[in-house]
């Protein structure tokens, strides 16, 4: 059974595509077959990280609208034979995806690949709400600061509210895991952002990983590499670890961390 | 509010007036219609016109009581609810005992054919889920019972009780209706608003030493107490 992955937050530039990308990569690693969509139309920055923006002809509105098959528009990584990025339009706007469109593309994609992983624009308006509506999971991306866990809050709400699963009697709700990215152990030590205690408390979801601040990030998203795929880094490291959570494996969450020993445990205890 | 028939120009003068005496006394407060007084307004169109005005002043309206049953319809279409049970069904009850008695100059409200009042039945919801922000849940007859947090920004309305267990962060509003006997069960205050009858208190007046503690919050005449569950916390309390 394929599975449609949602990355989403609510607030922007919290870090979804870097985690699409990163997820996608991982999942693709791993051997499944594995498509990442770009659904943020308009701004264009999934191909960019991974590094296949001057590779784009067509586009996933071309696909929509009926002007190019999916297989020419779908872009096959260099790096892994089990990835292929479907890009947006740097030309359009939002409006040019339709629910209609969205379902006929997203079931095509099924019946070819393991993974189906959406980037989702930031904000609760309908390309949000599109790139969740037809999803099995979703990815939570959230920062420890306050504005971006109580968006991740509103998101969690629609994605119990405003999707196909949520809508559909008889269907298991979306299953959402939380993504804490651009952690700064020294920051949260020094109390300036919120710890991960903190943050679970909130939201209430199972925790799928802890990416740490790392400015591997930035160098591998300026030479198109997604960051898993650059396996000095300890964000890379991170990214590959929460990718395993995602397809089922068990494995102990490691986070740096200034605060008390025994913190380890009890999270892993939370996640189960 | 109160509605005396169809709303004119000088209703929304007036109402104008008041919101620029209390400007922040409304503002996002959830708000119900009373129709009691306003039988001739059941145009769809006409109350959608009210909403609309209503809700450019900031006002949140969410549902109307005291509606017949056109106006009720007329009000769902607008995607609004309509309250019934609260304080108002026993006096109902009574005029009806009046009508029975010889009266020469019936109300012409009361002229129209109105089949029997439904019986008071209660229906509580169950809530076991996460209440998220910008998230709004509504008991309309009955207690609202929450198992599990409740994210600041959400809403919980009954007309009876409210009870949460799990950390509330939200607004609580119990007795919707004017039942001022209703009351609020919370298992760890941290809320940003509870009201009870209308009556109400937001986070900056609730007290520090009350956050993270079980509490009931109930009215004593016109004062909305928030007093601790639990004996020991009492007693270090007062
Ligand atoms: N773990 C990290 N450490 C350091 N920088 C990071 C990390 N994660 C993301 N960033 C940086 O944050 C910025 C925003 O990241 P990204 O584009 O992935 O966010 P986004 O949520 O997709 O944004 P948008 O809402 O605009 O789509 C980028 O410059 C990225 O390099
Ligand atoms: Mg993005």
């Amino acid at each position: 059974m394929s599975k449609v992955i949602v990355v989403t937050s609510g607030k922007g530039g919290v870090g979804k595509t870097t985690s699409a990308a990163a997820i996608s990569a991982g999942l693709a690693q791993q051997g499944h077959k594995t498509v990442v969509i770009d659904f943020d139309v308009g701004l264009r920055n999934l191909d960019m990280i991974m590094g296949c923006e001057r590779r784009v002809v067509f586009d996933f509105i071309n696909v929509i609208q009926g002007d190019a098959k999916l297989k020419q528009a779908l872009i096959k990584d260099r790096r892994l034979d089990t990835l292929s990025i479907l890009p947006t339009s740097q030309t359009r706007d939002k409006d040019a995806l339709t629910s209609e469109g969205v379902e006929k593309v997203l079931e095509e994609l099924r019946e070819e690949f393991d993974y189906i992983v959406c980037d989702s624009p930031a904000g609760i308006e309908r390309g949000a709400q599109l790139a969740m509506y037809y999803a099995d999971e979703a990815v939570v991306v959230t920062n420890p600061e306050v504005s971006s866990v109580r968006d991740s809050d509103r998101v969690l709400g629609l994605l119990n509210s405003k999707t196909k699963r949520a809508e559909e009697s008889g269907a298991d709700p979306i299953k959402s895991h939380l993504l804490l990215t651009r952690y700064d152990a020294k920051r949260i030590g020094e109390g300036e952002m919120m710890n991960v205690e903190d943050v679970l408390e909130i939201l209430a979801i199972p925790l799928l990983g802890v990416i740490p601040e790392s400015t591997a990030v930035l160098r591998a998203s300026n030479v198109g590499l997604p960051v898993v795929l650059d396996d000095k880094s300890r964000a890379g490291k991170a990214y590959e670890e929460a990718v395993a959570r995602l397809t089922g494996e068990q494995i102990e969450m490691r986070i740096e961390s200034e605060e008390r020993p025994g913190l380890f445990q009890r999270l892993f205890g939370r996640t189960a | 509010m109160r509605l005396a028939g169809a709303p004119d120009d000088q209703f929304y003068e007036s109402l104008d007036v008041r919101l620029q005496q209390t400007p922040h006394f409304f503002s996002d407060a959830p708000l119900i219609i009373d129709l009691d007084q306003a039988a001739d307004l059941v145009d769809p169109a006409d109350l959608q016109w009210l909403v609309d005005n209503l809700r450019q002043r900031d006002l949140s309206v969410f549902g109307v009581q005291n509606a017949t049953a056109d106006q009720a319809e007329a009000a769902r279409a607008v995607g609004l609810i309509s309250l019934s049970g609260g304080r108002d069904a026993p006096l109902r009850g009574s005029r009806r005992e009046e009508e029975r008695k010889p009266d020469p100059a019936p109300e012409p409200e009361a002229a129209a054919p109105q089949a029997a009042p439904p019986p008071r039945t209660t229906t509580n919801k169950l809530v076991s889920t996460p209440v998220r922000s910008g998230q709004t849940v509504i008991a309309d007859r009955g207690d609202l019972v929450i198992v599990g947090p409740v994210s600041s920004g959400a809403e919980l309305i009954a007309t009876g009780n409210i009870h949460i267990y799990g950390h509330m962060r939200g607004r609580a509003m119990a007795g919707i209706n004017g039942d001022e006997t209703a009351r609020i069960f919370c298992q760890s205050l941290d809320a940003e608003l509870l009201a009870i009858a209308g009556l109400y208190r937001t986070s900056e007046n609730l007290g520090a030493e009350l956050r993270r503690k079980s509490v009931q919050v109930y009215l004593e005449g016109e004062r909305l107490r928030v007093d601790p569950l639990d004996r020991t916390q009492n007693r270090s309390g007062q």
